[in-house]
């Protein structure tokens, strides 16, 4: 593919010293292929496997990083410009659930609406997409169609049948282009409906963890005031912000100026909605109570960006439920708003 | 900074000298800002001020923004409330440099309100978006019907815009109400909550529309006396306010429900909003 797509780096999930990270790929040994991972509400482990679905990262931390300059300013107010260099990227071996995150960061901060994340993402020449043909534990793709298989918007995607069993599918021309120079074999009609079924038992299994969305948004409206029921669903949560660090469409930041060497680095952090600052203001606070700022994540996803984009907000990776320390499953939550609305 | 950089990043502000300043009361100033170039603004939008080292605050304008040959002129009423409001009221003054950005948001409809009476309640600190408002009907005043004017501040110190409330009270078919929360010495008008005051104003309600800004407690007890008198849903705008960090839509911290405070407001109409002002925390 970087022989097609000249002048371009890798990124993806690969392996680091104490497991799988996210970063540059410079070779096969980067790629995670011998790791599976067990997934929990609260629980991540790695085993050796074939099935690695995700970890804490996404393709988010590249996107949309935890901490962005936002601009260098001089003590007399003048504005020092940037080194605007940056590589063109292909994104190996994401999954279909992190493409929807992408697209739905798109509509939210993308049309040139935030300068940083157009320019990172302006910057990805190529996607590969990694099929998932077992879900974890804590995934729900399947309920909101973001997996586990993929039609469009990748260039390549790939679906490991076997260790040994690796197939292939093109989503554009630069991906037409890169399999035929690779020589590999046309898939039978066996490997393809051995690879149909698999997809199909795993969009089943994943569609029906959650109730359907419709359902969802009527008892989300009906029960955004019902204090008793949301101070019960977030009466785990510690407030930390774990769920909205590893979630791959939450975006929030926070702008801080760093002072030091003669200039004020401006300075955009990722900024969770769980944590108690978010909502604070100088002389007051508009979500002191915690279940507010839980109800906010929950309303966000799955009534009001709907509202702004048009689209869920979740892509039911299930890293709010792997990553939460507390193990809240916010499966239970939507379930139980239904029940109750 | 040159055209490509402003250009480049939404973040990008222009450089404004402190060019007046009036202490408004205790812990609340009104500067002027000059800052070379155009710039249009409507009644209601507000600016990005920037201070060096601490960062930005959301601020309204305070009043329409006035061309001095090639340079503008904005005026922005800043009470201290927290690190970098606290720097603009005790640090900046004539001759300081600040960042501006903007402006940002919807402000009042206007336009699209001309012809009918206008009720103006302002609370606090919230009177200040309100008073552009006041001088731009005052500008075009046979656009507009009866204005209603219904200010008020904690103590009589608290009052803003003291030295300009007669210039009020005498633009044509104006009437204007004050109104404090604690009485002291010399204090000729009213003692007690803003929206008492809902109760003497004389506008043809059929055919009215109320511009609300203050504390969102004020705002709400104000939507449900004018519900009472028989506003239309409709017919209430309210300014709101949420922690912000950019003005454009991208830092995603003044989400209220579905809205981005700083694009889809500050100002609302409460029909737009009513599912969500009566909800803690929203």
């Amino acid at each position: 593919m970087k022989g097609v797509v000249k002048g371009s780096k890798v990124l993806g999930y690969r392996v680091v010293d104490e497991g799988i990270g996210w970063g540059e790929i410079s070779d096969i040994n980067d790629l995670p292929l011998g790791f599976s991972d067990i997934q929990k509400p609260g629980f991540y482990r790695l085993s050796k496997g074939i099935r690695f679905r995700h970890n804490l990262t996404s393709p988010k931390l590249y996107l949309h990083p935890p901490e962005q300059l936002v601009s260098l300013v001089l003590p007399n107010y003048r504005i020092v410009g940037d080194d605007l260099h940056i590589d063109r990227v292909i994104l190996f071996g994401i999954k279909p659930c992190d493409l929807r995150a992408i697209g739905i960061l798109d509509s939210i901060l993308g049309l040139n609406k935030h300068p940083i994340y157009t320019r990172m993402r302006s910057s990805i020449v190529g996607v590969v997409v990694e099929e998932c043909l077992e879900p974890g534990e804590t995934c729900f793709c399947g309920a909101l169609g973001a997996g586990p298989s993929i039609l469009q918007g990748f260039d390549i995607a790939y679906a490991r049948l076997r260790e040994d069993l690796v197939l292939f599918k093109y989503g554009s021309d630069i991906g037409k282009e890169v399999i035929s120079r690779a020589n590999l074999v046309k898939a039978d009609r066996d490997i393809v409906s051995l690879y149909q079924e698999l997809i199909d038992r795993c969009r089943k299994t994943t569609e029906t963890r959650i109730p359907s969305i419709n359902e969802i948004k009527d008892a989300l409206k009906k029960s955004m005031n019902n204090t008793q029921l949301w101070s019960r669903l977030s009466s785990k949560c510690v407030g930390c912000g774990n769920c909205n660090y590893v979630c791959p469409t939450c975006f929030c930041i926070e702008i801080e100026d760093i002072v030091s060497d003669g200039l004020s680095r401006r300075v955009g952090k990722w900024i969770g909605c769980l944590t108690y600052t978010y909502g604070q203001v100088a002389g007051g606070h508009f979500r002191p109570r915690l279940y507010t700022r839980y109800r906010h994540f929950v309303l966000h996803k799955f009534l009001f960006y709907p509202m702004q984009i048009n689209d869920i907000g979740c892509v039911g990776c299930g890293r709010c439920i792997t990553w939460c320390p507390l193990g809240i499953d916010i499966r239970d939550t939507l379930r139980e708003v239904v029940k109750n609305g | 900074m040159d055209r490509e950089e402003e250009k480049l990043s939404i973040f990008a502000f222009r450089r404004a000298i402190v060019v007046n300043e009036i202490e408004e009361a205790p812990n609340v100033k009104t500067l002027a800002m000059k800052f070379s170039g155009d710039y249009n603004a409507s009644p209601g939008q507000f600016n990005m001020i920037y201070v060096y080292g601490l960062g930005e605050v959301p601020i309204s304008l305070a009043n329409l923004p006035k061309s001095v040959g090639r340079s503008t002129v904005v005026e922005h009423t800043i009470r201290n409330v927290g690190a970098i409001t606290k720097a603009v009221v005790y640090r900046i003054s004539i001759g300081s440099i600040v960042g501006i950005r903007g402006p940002y948001g919807r402000g009042w409809p206007l336009n699209e309100v001309e012809g009918r009476d206008i009720l103006i309640i302002g609370g606090g600190i919230g009177m200040a978006p309100l008073r552009p408002t006041i001088k731009y009907i005052e500008k075009s005043r046979e656009r507009f019907g009866r204005i209603n004017i219904l200010f008020g501040a904690r103590t009589p110190q608290d009052m803003l815009y003291k030295y300009e409330l007669d210039s009020f009270k005498s633009i044509p078919n104006t009437k204007l109400m004050l109104s404090v929360d604690t009485y002291s010495n010399g204090w000729q008008y009213y003692v007690g909550f803003v929206t008492d005051l809902i109760n003497y104003v004389d506008t043809d309600v059929d055919n009215a529309v109320a511009f609300l800004c203050g504390p969102e407690p004020m705002m709400r007890i104000g939507v449900k006396k004018l519900l009472d008198k028989g506003f239309r849903k409709d017919c209430l705008f309210l300014s709101l306010e949420r922690r912000m960090r950019c003005g454009v839509g991208v830092c995603g911290t003044c989400q209220f429900g579905q809205y981005f405070i700083c694009r889809n407001g500050p100002v609302f109409r409460y029909s737009d909003i009513e599912d969500y002002i009566w909800v803690e925390g929203i």
